[in-house]
């Protein structure tokens, strides 16, 4: 890859869950952790700042939130300052922001924070808030949201393939098991077993409350460096070696097959491909289960399974610890929440702990030395993929 | 910019024939007027919080959708240059960039290709409604696949491949739309049957 080789030397959440902070608040939150967990890191060192933030101006009322969350953060960016906005994968998009302004030179030490406020008084408020990201003049009216439209494609799922109820919950158990060894997660110290998943209401037919990730208020963030100068903050290094991105609709009406996502296969071969390795080297993914079915899909379409073995895959356990691949050690969106602007900033915060052994032992993926982070947006439209190599002492 | 292969080929349809063809962009509404007339649609429901659109000349080239919805009809917009049928309407070609389109209208039948129903979390304005069952419809001869509201049978009668019908209907506020009716009499589904959700 052309340009200068940057890295992850750093990165932190906060609490997700339902936060009696605003949006502002939070983003304090998160910079008081991060200074503590990156210590030499000067906020004069700091040349720009990335805010991923997908519906501040719906959850919060709140526009050109990057200033506001710069002067939170008390940091003065002179080379870019920016806020991503690409829904569900606003955090991974102002990741990539860093990565290619670093990579070109045009920055050398960036900070990317990501933010969600997402819990209102009023929940029907909220949900117009997710409802807007879909095609609003068209399909807005009809009430379409996250939930219905991954309800479909579990449908078709279960009707092309014999996909199970019972899959889908152990996916979800899965990530509620390993949310139990991150404090940080929203359902920490919440015990979902299989039996109780299948019980819980039904939210989108056939999609049960367990199958879906929930509106959380949190932050996350990261800080990325230039090769030269990543020594100075970290012995740990999360080298970004590869990125690609893939979108082919937005109306729903576009989707296609609702059970291939060839997008994600796609953005996934241009990141591995960049990286140079195979969906077979990697240790560990953080894939984006906004839904339990979306994992499934995801299995196949980054070609850990077969089209259609998904769910099988899941009952065998291979997407587990001790499996082929560990697939969402910190607890992944249903676990840990969904704070759609943070949610991307998370998941690679998750990749720089395990490369430096700062997670629990409970989730600690043995020896990890390449890591794939998946965020998609909207209806499946937009998949969003970075690959990561383990640098440094650890 | 280069054209993209269009990602479906219209196939020539005898519904979709029209007589007298009405074109999308020949005559424009006039710029810079005061939006007076899409005013009276927010007085019941300010447009940031409501997802039906705009629906009148000052707001939207695409106002005969919506004048064409008052006639019962549901219709989109067909490329004259290279024959792709939209979804939704459009006022540019995504193939060709062609802006001489015409106004077709939709075959009235088509089948569940998949659905589900929102039994919680529905946005503001459409609680009231909850429970409602939603689907993707393909159209009978036409290679579109349309997102909208079922109405008639309860979503736990509904089945994949369900026959289903447009309905255009009022809002309430001289703003029309259209949705999906299950077809009175059919008991059976017709295509691949598939299991409720």
């Amino acid at each position: 890859m052309s340009g200068r080789t940057v890295a992850i030397v750093g990165g932190v959440t906060t609490k997700f869950g339902v936060r009696p902070a605003t949006w502002a608040e939070l983003v304090q939150e998160v910079g008081v952790a991060l200074s503590r967990a990156v210590p030499s890191l000067r906020s004069e060192d700091v040349d720009s700042l990335f805010v991923g933030a997908a519906e501040p101006e719906r959850f919060a009322f709140q526009s050109h939130v990057a200033p506001l969350a710069a002067e939170q953060l008390g940091l003065k960016p002179h080379r870019i300052l920016q806020r991503n906005e690409l829904a569900c994968a606003s955090g991974q998009s102002a990741i990539r922001s860093a990565y290619a302004a670093i990579a070109s030179g045009l920055s050398d030490v960036a900070v990317v924070v990501g933010v969600e406020k997402m819990n209102l008084p009023s929940m029907a408020e909220a949900n117009s808030a997710m409802g807007c990201v879909m095609d609003r003049p068209w399909d807005g009216p009809a009430g379409a949201t996250a939930p219905p439209f991954f309800a479909m494609v579990a449908q078709r799922h279960m009707l092309e393939f014999g996909t199970t109820p019972e899959q889908l919950a152990i996916i979800s158990e899965k990530n509620h098991r390993f949310a139990n060894t991150n404090p940080n997660a929203q359902f920490h110290e919440k015990t979902f077993s299989r039996d109780k998943l299948l019980r819980l209401p039904l939210i989108a037919p056939p999609l049960r409350l367990g199958d879906c990730s929930s509106m959380t208020d949190g932050a996350a963030a990261v800080v990325l460096a230039a090769e030269d100068r990543v020594r100075t903050y970290s012995d740990t290094l999360a080298w970004v070696r590869g990125s690609g991105q893939y979108s082919d609709f937005h109306n729903l009406a576009n989707a296609g097959s609702l059970t291939e996502w060839t997008g994600l296969t796609r953005a996934a071969r241009e990141a591995l491909g960049r990286a140079g390795i195979g969906v077979g080297d990697l240790d560990f993914a953080e894939l984006h289960d906004c839904f339990t079915i979306s994992e499934i899909v995801e299995y196949e379409a980054l070609g850990l399974c077969p089209r259609g073995e998904g769910g099988r895959f899941a009952a065998d356990g291979r997407g587990d610890l001790g499996g082929d691949i560990v697939i969402n050690p910190r607890g992944g969106l249903l676990g840990c929440g969904h704070p759609l602007g943070a949610t991307g900033v998370a998941q690679a915060v998750e990749v720089y702990q395990q490369f430096s052994s700062t997670v629990p032992a409970a989730r600690q993926v043995p020896d990890p030395k390449w890591a794939l982070v998946h965020n998609l947006s909207g209806s499946a439209n937009v998949h969003s993929v970075m690959v990561y190599e383990r640098g440094g002492a650890a | 910019m280069s054209p993209e292969r269009p990602r479906r080929r219209p196939t020539p349809s005898p519904a979709l024939e029209v007589p007298a063809p009405e074109p999308v962009n020949e005559t424009r509404p006039a710029e810079g007027q005061s939006p007076a007339a899409s005013r009276k649609s927010i007085e019941k429901r300010p447009f940031l919080l409501d997802f039906f659109p705009l629906e009148t000349a000052d707001q939207t080239r695409l106002h005969r959708f919506y004048e064409r919805l008052r006639e019962g009809r549901v219709a989109t917009t067909r490329c004259r240059r290279d024959g792709s049928l939209h979804w939704p309407p459009r006022t540019a070609c995504p193939t060709c960039r062609s802006e001489e389109l015409d106004w077709v209208d939709l075959p009235e039948h088509g089948h569940v290709y998949a659905f589900s129903a929102v039994l919680a979390g529905a946005p503001l304005g459409m609680e009231s409604e909850v429970p409602f069952a939603v689907g993707l419809v393909d159209l009978d001869g036409v290679p579109l696949r349309l997102f909208g509201r079922i109405e008639g049978r309860p979503w736990t009668e509904l089945r994949i491949g369900e026959p289903v019908r447009f309905e255009t209907y009022d809002i309430g506020d001289g703003r029309m739309f259209y949705r999906f009716r299950t077809v009175e009499g059919s008991t059976s589904a017709h295509g691949p049957h598939g299991s409720g959700p």
